[in-house]
């Protein structure tokens, strides 16, 4: 479950964020979203939290969870996996 | 001149207003003489009323002048939307002394390049950004640095022998006992303001203010929006006050008509975050935002958005071309139309803005603001007006543009002739009087709102020693309106991969300026005199 899940956020992290240097299939679970991984800036930061929103109904509407939650691929998926509302 | 466009003026706005004249600080004790106890800042827990954010005013204007800076001297600013930006702001004001707004991502030589152009002695900043200040301040003029200390970064400093020690703001305020207004005349007629801005040489140029331009500029925004009696409203400001349009629409808009500033500093990444929940907290009503920060906002589900949103009365988007799907998805969800502002360093804010709250057509900048002209000019000369729905350049004149560049008199001739500021934006004007904005002369990049040139860019790229040479351009982006795409070609029998040259850009550049996508070639496309052929790299975008 969780390897799907992976799987169809760096899918749709690529599609939204118009990444055309990434292959989805190449990011490493580990891949950070800041500091040095994918390099995103806090307008593709609230993109991000829009698409998680939308997609699994979770929301991350504040700084201190965002810091614990944004870090990489695989934290993102585990906290999507354990409060969203929309499969 | 037929002005075609005071037929598009709602019936609340007057075709000239009365400026007053006086100095920019007599927004703020106009408040505070009116309505004292109402919250000037919201900042995370923290709310100040305006008395109180007067006398603090007051008391750090004492304290600059105890430390010596006088009417005319320079203070640079180098803050993020805090209490102390606006505490700053106005007691320069009040000691008649000008203040350099600085943005936070101004590192290195061409902080170095602000300061020296600039000759601020005297410096207000955060512990955030002293590590990399103090990599440079010894080539600077800085005898003062006042630090606002958020996270303790000063007991860390390191401090070359002969670099000033800097002072906390916290300490300052804690010891200095006058609350007094300050014994200084300050006219209208003085400069306030110098406003830092690329060039497209690369070389920072600063744009010279007067308390007459920011006065007006306020005043043209606010007769435009024409709300009245919306007592202590709250404004969320997300948009710096180091750049023009924060300063004017969201901290000087909010002080003149009594609005509590809901101050969103954006020091780190997830910042942003918090915006959702501040905006549901206060109910604002105006949102003043760059259109990828829209496009952030309205890419939430619909029922999120609609909920951020609905107490919004004055929507705005400045600062880079509004995508039309982020106009049509605010209208949809609200039933009201977002406001369009253009608007220049040079023309301390607005030039032009969509009428409120009727709105403009589709891709337009709107028309222009009471007592401001505009006029399309030819690209061959620059002399001759060009008709109605013919591309040239877009030149404007009013009593929020500019003195000049500071201590430039060449840039200043160029820029300003018979009075008219030639913004470098090629335009048109249709036959109501609605401009719209087609391209730039030069060939700036608008991402996320920040003016980037290609060559602050292509020269830290080149300064890598396994680049030869690099050539950027800007390409269409959906949410940013333009991402960077960068072109580059190794030395000779060097290897290197992409990831690389990102490390390095993001170690050697601020965030907004990093290249979205490095592609590695064997030459730059370059025509028989040897210029970069942009059309051909944007091919190159393309396919990549």
């Amino acid at each position: 479950m969780m390897e799907e899940l992976l799987q169809e956020l760096k899918k749709k992290i690529v599609e939204e964020l118009d990444l055309k240097d990434i292959n989805p299939n190449e990011l490493a679970d580990d891949t950070l979203f800041f500091d040095g991984g994918l390099g995103l800036d806090s307008v593709d930061l609230m993109v991000l939290v829009a698409l998680v929103d939308r997609d699994y109904g979770v929301e991350i509407f504040n700084r201190e969870l965002g810091k614990e939650v944004f870090i990489t691929l695989s934290t993102l998926a585990e906290y999507i996996a354990k409060h969203r509302k929309k499969n | 001149m037929d002005r075609q466009w005071f037929n598009q003026y709602e019936k609340h706005v007057p075709h000239s207003i009365p400026y007053p004249e006086i100095p920019i600080h007599h927004f703020l004790l106009d408040t505070v003489a009116k309505r004292p106890d109402d919250i000037a800042i919201s900042f995370n827990e923290i709310h100040i009323p305006y008395k109180e954010l007067n006398a603090r005013v007051n008391l750090l204007a004492d304290a600059l002048q105890k430390a010596g800076v006088e009417k005319g001297d320079r203070v640079a600013l180098l803050l993020v939307n805090s209490p102390v930006y606006v505490v700053s702001f106005f007691a320069v004001m009040k000691i008649g002394a000008v203040v350099v707004n600085l943005g936070v991502g101004v590192l290195g030589e061409e902080l170095v390049r602000c300061l020296n152009g600039s000759d601020a002695k005297v410096m207000v900043t955060m512990d955030l950004f002293a590590p990399s200040l103090y990599k440079v301040i010894k080539n600077t003029g800085v005898k003062t640095v006042i630090l606002y200390s958020v996270m303790g970064l000063e007991k860390k400093l390191s401090i070359e022998e002969g670099a000033p020690q800097p002072q906390l703001y916290q300490d300052i305020l804690a010891a200095a006992r006058n609350t007094e207004e300050p014994a200084v005349k300050v006219s209208h007629r003085d400069i306030a303001v110098l406003q830092y801005t690329s060039g497209s040489t690369g070389t920072p140029k600063a744009a010279t203010l007067t308390h007459y331009n920011l006065v007006a500029s306020v005043l043209q925004t606010d007769q435009w929006i024409g709300i009245e009696n919306a007592g202590n409203a709250a404004v969320i400001c997300v948009i710096p006050f180091f750049h023009v349009f924060g300063l004017s629409a969201c901290c000087l808009l909010s002080v003149l008509r009594g609005y509590r500033m809901i101050l969103i500093p954006r020091v780190d990444l997830m910042d942003i975050l918090s915006l959702i929940k501040t905006i549901e907290t206060y109910r604002p009503i105006s949102f003043p935002a760059v259109p990828s920060l829209w496009g952030a906002i309205l890419s939430l589900p619909p029922e999120t958005a609609r909920n951020q949103l609905f107490s919004i009365q004055v929507a705005t988007s400045g600062g880079a071309p509004l995508p039309s799907w982020i106009h049509e998805r605010f209208e949809n969800l609200t039933g009201r139309k977002m406001m369009e502002a253009y608007g220049l360093s040079e023309a301390s804010s607005a030039t032009h803005f969509t009428p409120y709250p009727s709105g403009g057509p589709k891709g337009s900048i709107g028309v222009p603001l009471p007592d401001t002209e505009a006029r399309i000019m030819d690209l061959e000369t620059g002399e001759r007006e060009c008709a109605v729905g013919e591309i040239g350049e877009l030149v404007v004149k009013g009593p929020q543009v500019m003195q000049g560049y500071w201590r430039n008199e060449d840039l200043t001739s160029a820029a300003l002739r018979h009075g008219w500021f030639y913004t470098g934006d090629l335009a048109r004007m249709d036959q109501d009087g609605f401009f719209y904005i087609m391209d730039r002369k030069d060939d700036l990049i608008i991402s996320s709102g920040y003016n980037i040139y290609p060559n602050q860019i292509e020269d830290i790229l080149e300064k890598h020693p396994k680049i030869r040479e690099a050539a950027v351009i800007g390409v269409p982006d959906r949410i940013k309106g333009q991402a960077i795409f960068a072109v580059i070609v190794l030395r000779e029998g060097m290897q290197a991969d992409k990831e690389e040259f990102l490390k390095y850009c993001k170690e050697n550049m601020p965030d907004y300026r990093v290249p979205k996508t490095i592609l590695i070639r064997d030459a730059i496309p370059r025509n028989p005199a040897g210029k970069i052929l942009k059309r051909v790299l944007r091919q190159d975008a393309q396919v990549v």
